[in-house]
């Protein structure tokens, strides 16, 4: 008699082992190329997000699918097609730029897969999409934040850089302008560059020239730490502004001393968790990485795949797209990493600012504001 | 737009576009022997910096004995390239070599990406690397200066081996005839593989120069570069140093030039850079110093 309730039991037990499928879900980053850096922090966000969450609340298992899109457009095609049509993922997480998040949602968008994009702050990203969704702010109220600022610095004039080759530095560029002109501040010049420019002396020299009360650099940091740099070679001494495209170590270690005063718009700091959560990821990246310090891209990591798994703990199939990706549009103050987090019925997160400022090489926190 | 500014801009663009003629010089040079548009001399430019940074970061040496050690390990690396890649194919036709050229490209950007990461690294420049003078009003960094005056010394460096010594005379008639020069007594091989290790060695000193003044180096660093430094080599007569060095400052100027005066246009300044090459190729396609192309060389 024992013998056949233990055999019940064990046979109940690999039925039900059986029946927890593995889903896939996949995360297409770039892993190597000039924005590597982005790539590997928001990665390290999904991948720390789901060994503290490997589970959905049915028992089936989370299977991240990595793959690298370089930070270059027809490898995000290629990979968000693979992920979609061979790997069958449920949703794709990433591809962290706006050029290359616009460009795996226009396909994605035709498959009805769902895309969590955790730092494109592009405006036009969600705009007549269905399946487009975001965990970080956009760029009209990241533009807002940097004018409010300066203009109440009292700075009038501005000269605005802007990265012709990435729709981030436009679209941040275009709100900057809009908001800081109707604020009262006056453009002096709005220059353009490429990224892989290495050499801005010309540029700075133009600006030294012009002598403007502030700089806003909607740019990455490749760029963004070379101008600060030839700069200060050139005796250019201005407050100098980003957004959150420098928001990484990269951009204070390719800067060095020239990046010293330094401000930009960040979405987190690990210095200051707003919740119990947010605090306990600290405490287990840390014990998985050994640093103390989040990045804000990490921390953006992690809220996009616990938003992602949050609804589709909400689907009684979660491996339904198109139920997952309306669940992910009814999130409301999600308890995230980085922060409050609610999702409109655009796909557009609804979250809170910081202001931070560089000095004695890191990247203190001034400021939070909020929508 | 005030005459120091202007002045400024000029500075600037003779510090920029010495640092394309530097890599020009090693284009011209293997073209001139070979026939061949080496697409991986911009590569080997980066391996250069690569090697800069680890002499530096990782074994903390002076400036000076890493300069002399990338030197050495960047001509070794194009001796090798050239015994592994080029020198099997002597006898195919051209487009075959350009062919490898392009390959060897892809596999230093994939090996460098899979070694060191894609991940921009800070450059450690040496601190008086790093003064500035100013002069009259006009702002300079050291690096800025030092990379025209290295060019130039090296300039005349390669204009005397090539017209002085024995070895210049085998590489002047390499560049006439392999065949015939083969049959003279001199090893062709040996020369070419000169050749290749000239060029790596100046690009493995463009290289550094281009880490000192822009600190960071990346596996993707020498593309835009080796491009900009092609067109160059190209503008100024592909196969005359000479011609290497006055295309890139040419380019170098173009590019500030159009900061300068457009600054909208900025963003195309690259554009423009290629523009001047076509324009070249068009009216007068042997470029500025350029002879006849399938006559002389240097």
């Amino acid at each position: 008699m024992k013998k056949l309730i233990s055999l019940a039991v064990a046979s109940a037990l690999t039925c039900g082992v059986a029946l927890a499928k593995e889903i896939k879900v996949g995360a297409l980053m770039p892993m190597t190329g000039t924005i590597a850096a982005y790539g590997q922090t928001a990665n390290l966000g999904v991948e720390l997000a789901n060994k503290l969450q490997p589970k959905l609340k049915n028992g089936d298992t989370i299977k991240l699918v990595l793959l690298d899109n370089k930070g270059d457009k027809v490898e995000t095609a290629n990979g968000t097609t693979r992920l979609i049509s061979s790997d069958k993922v449920v949703a794709i997480l990433g591809p962290l730029t706006s050029s290359n998040t616009a460009q795996a949602i226009s396909i994605a968008e035709k498959k009805h897969v769902p895309i969590v994009a955790p730092v494109a702050t592009n405006d036009k990203l969600t705009t007549k999409r269905e399946y487009a969704n975001r965990v970080c702010f956009t760029d009209s109220f990241q533009g807002e934040v940097v004018a409010n600022y300066a203009i109440s610095q009292g700075y009038k004039s501005a000269v605005l850089l802007v990265d012709q080759a990435q729709v981030y530095s436009l679209g941040l560029a275009k709100a900057f302008q809009k908001a800081f002109k109707d604020k009262g501040g006056k453009l002096l010049k709005k220059i353009k560059i490429t990224s892989g420019d290495k050499d801005f002396k010309a540029v700075v020299s133009q600006i030294k020239q012009l002598n403007p009360d502030f700089l806003f650099l909607p740019l990455y940091h490749p760029e963004a730490s070379m101008i600060a740099r030839q700069s200060k070679q050139l005796g250019l001494t201005k407050p100098m502004f980003s957004g959150d495209g420098v928001a990484n170590q990269t951009f204070i270690d390719l800067g060095g001393d020239a990046v010293e005063g330094y401000m930009f718009t960040d979405f987190f700091d690990s210095t200051n968790p707003p919740s119990q959560t947010s605090a306990d990821f600290v405490a287990f990246h840390e014990k998985e990485t050994g640093k103390k310090e989040v990045n804000s891209f990490t921390a953006l990591g992690a809220d996009s795949y616990n938003i992602l798994i949050d609804a589709m703990n909400r689907c009684e199939d979660p491996t339904d797209s198109v139920c997952v990706n309306k669940e992910i549009k009814k999130t409301k103050d999600f308890d995230g990493v980085s922060g409050k987090i609610s999702i409109d019925k655009n796909g557009n997160a609804i979250r809170s600012a910081v202001i931070k400022e560089i000095k004695s090489g890191k990247a203190g926190y001034k400021a939070t504001v909020n929508p | 737009m005030d005459i120091l500014t202007f002045m400024q801009q000029m500075v600037n663009g003779f510090s920029l576009g010495s640092m394309y003629a530097l890599i020009a010089i090693g284009y011209t040079m293997v073209y001139g022997v070979l026939r061949l548009i080496n697409f991986a001399h911009g590569d080997i430019m980066m391996v250069g910096a690569f090697l800069g940074y680890t002499f530096m970061a990782v074994f903390n040496l002076p400036f000076s004995l890493t300069i002399l050690l990338s030197v050495v390990f960047a001509a070794l690396l194009g001796i090798l390239m050239d015994k592994i890649a080029y020198k099997p194919l002597r006898e195919a036709p051209r487009i075959s070599l350009l062919i490898t050229a392009i390959g060897i490209s892809f596999f230093l950007e994939n090996a460098f990406t899979v070694f060191a990461g894609g991940v921009p690294r800070a450059f450690p420049v040496p601190s008086y690397m790093e003064n500035i003078f100013n002069v009259a009003g006009l702002t300079f960094s050291a690096s800025s200066i030092t990379v025209p005056i290295v060019t130039m010394i090296l300039l005349l460096a390669i204009l005397y081996v090539l017209y002085k010594t024995k070895y210049g005379m085998a590489i002047r008639a390499l560049s006439f005839d392999i065949k015939t020069v083969n049959l003279m007594g001199v090893d062709a091989n040996m020369i070419i593989a000169i050749v290749f290790g000239l060029g790596s060695a100046l690009a493995a000193v463009g290289g550094i120069f281009w880490a000192v003044n822009y600190p960071s180096v990346e596996p993707m660093m020498g593309v835009l570069v080796g491009l900009k430094a092609f067109a160059a080599a190209v503008v100024g007569g592909i196969g005359s140093v000479t011609g290497a060095v006055i295309g890139g400052f040419i380019i170098g100027f173009t590019e500030v030039v159009v900061i300068t005066f457009f600054p909208e246009l900025g963003g195309y300044k690259d554009a423009f850079a290629f523009v001047f090459l076509i324009l070249v190729l068009l009216f007068k396609p042997t470029g500025i110093m350029g002879e006849d192309l399938e006559k002389s060389r240097f």
